[in-house]
């Protein structure tokens, strides 16, 4: 006989009590190990998705315009986006594929089928920017007929991290090409390694660059297919030490002096020692103006401003006139203008008044083509017509040396001028991180279900104890010291903490297996896919595991600290004894204070640690209200019954705790809840895959408020990606959010976002400044409940100077007159369906959000529901054993006339109680705890679906206990006094 | 030697102490043995216990060969039990999950000299006459055999002291008397100092030394 045979048998002796303990532990550990493995796993599966979208692809040399095809070893590629018949959203991949391919989803939602036409809108490319005065707006869309070669199976390319379907359409390389008229150029190259060394590869051509020879006068001219040159590359072509002259031209819709004028001159700015105000004309300009030095002059002209065309003028005072040099190349290539032979065969993108082009001026332009007219200071010329693109057309080189070219391209960074190496994989990798830890919020709502688990596992462990009382005393009484029973009891526990941990990772992998089940079905909503799979993998096992063990073992050692002051007597008499209730109201109150300062602590984790607290306070308050002596009066079959909770107080505590928690989680999770929004402002939302310029057919009575859209992720809780480039947004300059237009110290961008994007997708607080792809920004405010759940908001002055190749308009808010809102998103949506222009009312763009965080919600209220079952189980163990230990109680009042019904009554009133107790405790610490965050949303609580919920729960818990009551008293309790 | 001298235990209640020895004093050598008899309630199983080193008195002293057992610490008090105090319950209290042998055991499990101790056991309950049945578990014997186990148990670390509380009372009469019988034998054997509480009067009867609790205090029986 050893100690560890002693262990043994009492480990097999004990069997159905150690199997509870052991099934609570292994509940621990499975709820615990499986919540930490649906996050693992939700990552793994996000990061298995997108990995195989990329297929080798380790990084993109990508620009806004087209390259050469070689720039680089790797796979070139063309990627848009596009509208495919009436879809909106579509990945356009110009690749190489023999035939036309879309992906099953898109097949799917366009009906189609191979050998189908469809049809593919896409943005024409144009190095002219469109928001330029010579940007071609009203040809901004290809629509290219595709024939459906295949319908692909999956895995389908996709450079865009989402979890969703992958949509898209995959174009023969060559045919897209062709198409867009871009004969061996593309957008993107894929490559499958991380270092390239971009600088030593690329040409000026292929950040849209040119150097020209010219002969009169003898230099070189760096131009753009822009017809702008940017600030970045202008500043490096003059910090070369070449002689430059720096060179903006315009058009002029007149040059006027008095009543006469000269229609659609070429007007230069230079650098020149004119005053401000000073211009200087050619011969012939002053001739046909009737012009003398220090005649007034106004120079008329077109700008493209906040997305209308507009005719502005500027006075000027003749201060030179000077013989006509002919010199057409001051002027940048436009299309449909300076290829044309005559004036009036003018093909541009804005108005002409054809009737005041005059002979002389076709005779101008036949000799003398594109030659300046007149000429201006530099800096009056940035000024009257520089843009965010630029405010230099060309930059002249003296003399023309052949070293300009290479010298310009090793001092430009590719970057600077949009030519850059994305590292998608890495950032795929990073996003796959994803916005929502599933494995946070599964181990915060499982804490509760843990912590119910572990509370089963200390209530059957304590019953097991007080089962055996008496044995403990005999060993006592036969030597053993109070520490070697501890330590025997600790090793009986241990070892039932190890196996029950054992256990619990087959728990774990079920209970992950189960909740990702359910993520891909019923709470489908919530992540918006079916592509997630268990990933079992260590790391969240073992640490369930241990948890397990731990938290096992704690609860064993918890128990035992009872027996501590028990004398071997009053164990051989049965009796535990009260343990430590003397400090009645030190803890509770102790822990109501640390509930309160968890209130002002972040919203999540101060709901969840005032929860937590309040629950302790509750409890130990009941805990010590129960050990006190002063019990009511027995007046009738129900008093006497809840005498008996008197009978084992830490029993009814633990059961109340039990019901208290999953109650807790239930209420407190129905109370964030969201129902449908009240309208606002206005009735629908749109969003245009292409961007629109004034291409809005007007409307009565319908007011539109167009955003400014730069791609990026979305940031909503619709993505399940951490977004790595939230998309980002600008209002009109007439808006409510001035905080945009402010400055901050350290030139941060004020940002503003929605609160729950910002707390759960992109992780961030208010006032926090944080870096998005090398810009600073900082969070000035936070919209509740709003629309803009997917970006950033920033001034449009600030959106135009950081993307300045973002043109056009694709996000709207539009009001429209009472009742009209169908109608006008019907007439929207057939006006610019080309656009992939898709209106949806408001409401039903809040309440998608909605029915995510609804959704989330039922999730978590599942494990609720879980906790409740242990609950329900705790408390029918306590009630079974608390009939089991007074059966001669309960046989002598048979005995003396009491019929079964009364005792049914008696052990009824008894659980009802504590289910009760269990019920009000656990909604009232929900009502704290949530009351912070159901004030910011503004103070609504659903509170009829909650009464529901909590009398469905207390019904349940009465059927329950009731059965449990009627089983208990089915055995013949007379015979427990004959046996006597 | 046991040596009782002048104590008193009283228990705290809501109306004041109530006390249920009041300067009890009692001296048993080596070899003796002594019945101590009263009604319910009288304090019988008190005096047993706080002489067994299970309850501290309220005053006076208690020692055992010199020792008083409340002065030495908690874990030293448990050393002291197990080698020189034997219990025998009205209520055999012997471990169901354990076989009768293992039960004998028991409290060599935190002895010294583990080795010895099995021979032994196995010649006690010769002694007590079920060597037939030491693989048996508790629930498979009779409430004498278990009495008979649990006098095995009581006597298996050699105590100097052994004290049985009602050993009889739950027992049959024929059970009674086979225990009695075995009790005072192996007691002569052994030489312990035995004291027994019990109702029963002729088991009292075959001690040479009997005692009545009453009124809180002890007095020779018949006195």
């Amino acid at each position: 006989m050893r100690l560890y045979t002693l262990l043994a048998r009492n480990l097999a002796w004990y069997w159905r009590t150690n199997a509870a303990v052991l099934l609570g532990v292994a509940t621990a550990t499975g709820v615990l190990g499986g919540a930490a493995l649906v996050g693992e796993s939700v990552r793994a599966s996000l990061r298995d998705l997108v990995l195989d979208r990329l297929g080798n692809t380790d990084s993109i040399i990508t620009r806004p315009g087209f390259f050469r095809q070689d720039l680089a070893a790797g796979t070139p590629i063309i990627a848009l986006e596009g509208v495919v018949d009436h879809v909106a959203g579509v990945e356009v991949y110009g690749m190489d594929t023999p035939q036309v391919l879309i992906t099953p989803a898109l097949a799917q939602e366009l009906g189609a089928k191979p050998g189908d036409d469809i049809l593919l809108r896409i943005p024409k490319p144009s190095s002219i920017p469109l928001e330029s005065l010579q940007g071609r707006r009203d040809d901004a869309i290809r629509t290219i007929r595709l024939t459906v070669g295949q319908v692909r199976d999956l895995p389908s390319f996709s450079l865009r991290p989402q979890q969703g379907d992958v949509r898209a359409v995959y174009v023969p390389l060559a045919r897209l090409q062709r198409d867009l008229n871009q004969p061996g150029r593309v957008n993107t190259i894929l490559v499958d390694h991380a270092s390239i060394d971009l600088k030593r590869h690329y040409t000026l051509a292929d950040v849209g660059l040119r150097v020209r020879t010219l002969e009169n006068p003898a230099c070189l001219s760096l131009e753009s297919d822009s017809a702008l040159i940017g600030d970045a590359v202008a500043a490096a072509a003059q910090s070369l030490g070449f002689r430059t002259q720096p060179i903006l031209t315009y058009l002029a819709n007149a040059i006027r002096i008095r009543d006469r004028a000269i229609p659609y001159s070429v007007v230069t700015a230079l650098d020149s020692e004119l005053a401000d105000d000073g211009i200087t004309l050619n011969d012939w300009a002053a001739r046909e103006l009737g012009a003398q030095v220090g005649d007034p002059v106004t120079l008329e002209y077109y700008v493209w401003r906040s997305g209308a065309l507009r005719t502005e003028t500027a006075p000027f005072r003749v201060e030179r006139i000077v013989p006509l040099v002919a010199d057409p190349n001051f002027a940048p290539d436009y299309p449909g203008i300076t290829e044309s032979r005559n004036l009036r065969d003018w093909d541009p993108p804005f108005p002409l008044d054809m009737t005041r082009i005059r002979p002389a001026d076709e005779q101008y332009w036949n000799r003398y083509r594109t030659t300046p007219k007149a000429f201006i200071r530099l800096a009056r010329g940035r000024a009257l017509w520089g843009t965010r693109f630029g405010s230099l057309t060309s930059i002249r080189i003296f003399p023309p040396s052949p070293d300009f070219a290479e010298a310009l391209r090793t001092a430009l960074d590719p970057a600077q001028a949009g030519l850059t190496v994305v590292p998608v994989r890495a950032q795929a990798l990073e996003a796959a991180r994803g916005a929502t830890d599933f494995g946070e919020y599964f181990v915060y709502f499982s804490f509760f279900l843990m912590a119910s688990a572990l509370l089963l596992t200390g209530l059957f462990f304590k019953l097991g104890i007080e089962q055996r009382t008496r044995e403990i005393g005999v060993l006592r009484s036969l030597g053993f010291s109070a520490s070697r029973i501890r330590t025997l009891f600790l090793l009986e526990g241990a070892a039932l903490a190890i196996a029950g941990a054992l256990a619990g990772v087959g728990v774990a992998l079920l209970y992950g297996a189960l909740v990702l089940l359910g993520l891909r079905t019923w709470w489908f909503d919530a992540v918006g896919t079916r592509l997630l799979g268990l990933h079992a993998s260590i790391p969240p096992l073992a640490i369930g595991a241990a948890a397990g063990v731990v938290t096992g073992l704690a609860s064993v050692a918890w128990t035992l600290r009872g027996l501590r002051p028990v004398t071997p007597r009053a164990l051989l008499a049965g009796d535990l004894g009260a343990a430590w209730w003397g400090r009645r109201f030190r803890l509770p109150i102790l822990a109501v204070l640390l509930a309160a300062g968890s209130l002002f602590a972040n919203q999540t984790a101060g709901f969840f640690f005032a929860g937590t607290f309040l629950l302790i306070a509750a409890l130990l308050f009941q805990s010590a209200w129960l050990h006190a002596h002063n019990s009511p009066a027995v007046g009738g079959l129900v008093a006497l019954g809840l005498r008996s909770v008197r009978y084992r107080p830490g029993r009814a505590v633990l059961c109340i705790a039990l019901i208290a928690s999953a109650t807790f989680v239930i209420a407190s999770l129905e109370a964030f809840r969201r129902d449908a929004s009240p309208p606002g402002a206005f009735q629908l939302v749109a969003d245009s895959e292409l961007p629109i310029f004034q291409n809005i057919p007007p409307l009565e009575g319908v007011d539109f408020t167009p955003f400014r859209v730069h791609p990026g992720d979305d940031a909503s809780c619709l993505n399940l990606y951490q977004p790595q480039n939230p998309r980002i947004l600008a209002p009109p300059p007439r808006n409510p959010w001035p905080l945009l237009d402010s400055r901050l110290p350290g030139g941060a961008v004020p940002a503003i976002a929605d609160a729950n994007s910002l707390t759960y997708s992109l992780h961030r607080k208010l006032g926090e400044e944080f870096d998005l792809a090398g810009v600073r920004y900082r969070i000035v405010a936070a919209l509740q409940d709003s629309v803009f759940q997917g970006e950033l908001l920033i001034s449009e002055e600030n959106f135009l100077r950081l993307f300045p190749d973002s043109a056009g308009y694709r996000f709207f808010l539009i009001r429209t007159p009472p009742g009209k809102a169908d109608e006008v998103a019907r007439t929207l949506t057939a006006a610019l369906s080309d656009y992939g222009f898709v209106v949806q009312p408001t409401a039903a763009r809040l309440a998608s959000f909605h029915k995510v965080e609804n959704t989330y919600i039922s999730t978590f209220r599942a494990l609720g529901g879980l906790g409740l079952l242990l609950g329900t189980v705790g408390l029918a163990a306590v009630l079974m054993r608390n009939v089991l230990e007074r059966r001669r109680e309960l046989a002598l009042l048979r005995a003396v006339g009491y019929r079964p019904r009364h005792l049914f009554t008696m052990v009824l009133a008894e659980n009802v109680f504590l289910l009760l107790m269990g019920l009000a405790t656990g909604a009232v610490c929900a009502a704290l705890a949530t009351a912070p965050a159901v004030f910011a949303r503004g103070g609504h609580v659903p509170l009829a679906s909650l009464a529901i919920l909590l009398a469905l729960v207390a019904a349940a818990g009465i059927a329950s206990s009731s059965l449990a009551t009627a089983a208990a008293l089915r055995s013949p309790l007379l015979d427990a006094l004959k046996s006597e | 030697m046991l040596e009782i001298s002048g104590v008193t235990k009283q228990y705290p209640t809501p109306r004041g102490p109530l006390t249920v020895l009041s300067d009890v004093s009692l001296s048993l050598n080596r070899g003796e043995a002594a019945a101590i008899m009263g009604p319910s309630g009288s304090g019988k199983s008190t005096l047993l216990y706080i002489a067994g080193a299970l309850e501290p008195p309220t005053a006076g002293t208690v020692t055992l060969g010199g020792v008083n057992p409340y002065t030495v610490p908690e874990k030293e008090l448990a050393a002291f039990r197990n080698r020189s105090i034997g219990f025998v319950f009205q209520d055999h209290c012997l471990l169901p999950q354990c076989s009768v042998l293992e039960n004998v055991l028991v409290p060599t499990l935190v002895a010294k000299d583990r080795a010895v101790y099995p021979a032994r056991a196995r010649d006690l309950l010769r002694q007590v006459g079920l060597e037939d049945r030491l693989d048996h578990r508790p629930a498979e014997l009779s409430g004498g055999e278990k009495q008979r186990v649990a006098l095995a148990r009581a006597l298996i670390l050699r105590p100097n002291l052994l004290l049985c509380d009602e050993p009889t009372g739950n027992l049959d009469e024929s059970s009674a008397e086979m225990v009695a019988a075995l009790l005072l034998e192996l007691h002569a054997r052994q030489q312990t100092i035995l004291i027994v509480v019990t109702h029963n009067p002729a088991l009292a009867a075959r001690f040479p030394s009997r005692y009545e609790l009453r009124h809180a205090t002890l007095h020779p029986a018949g006195a």
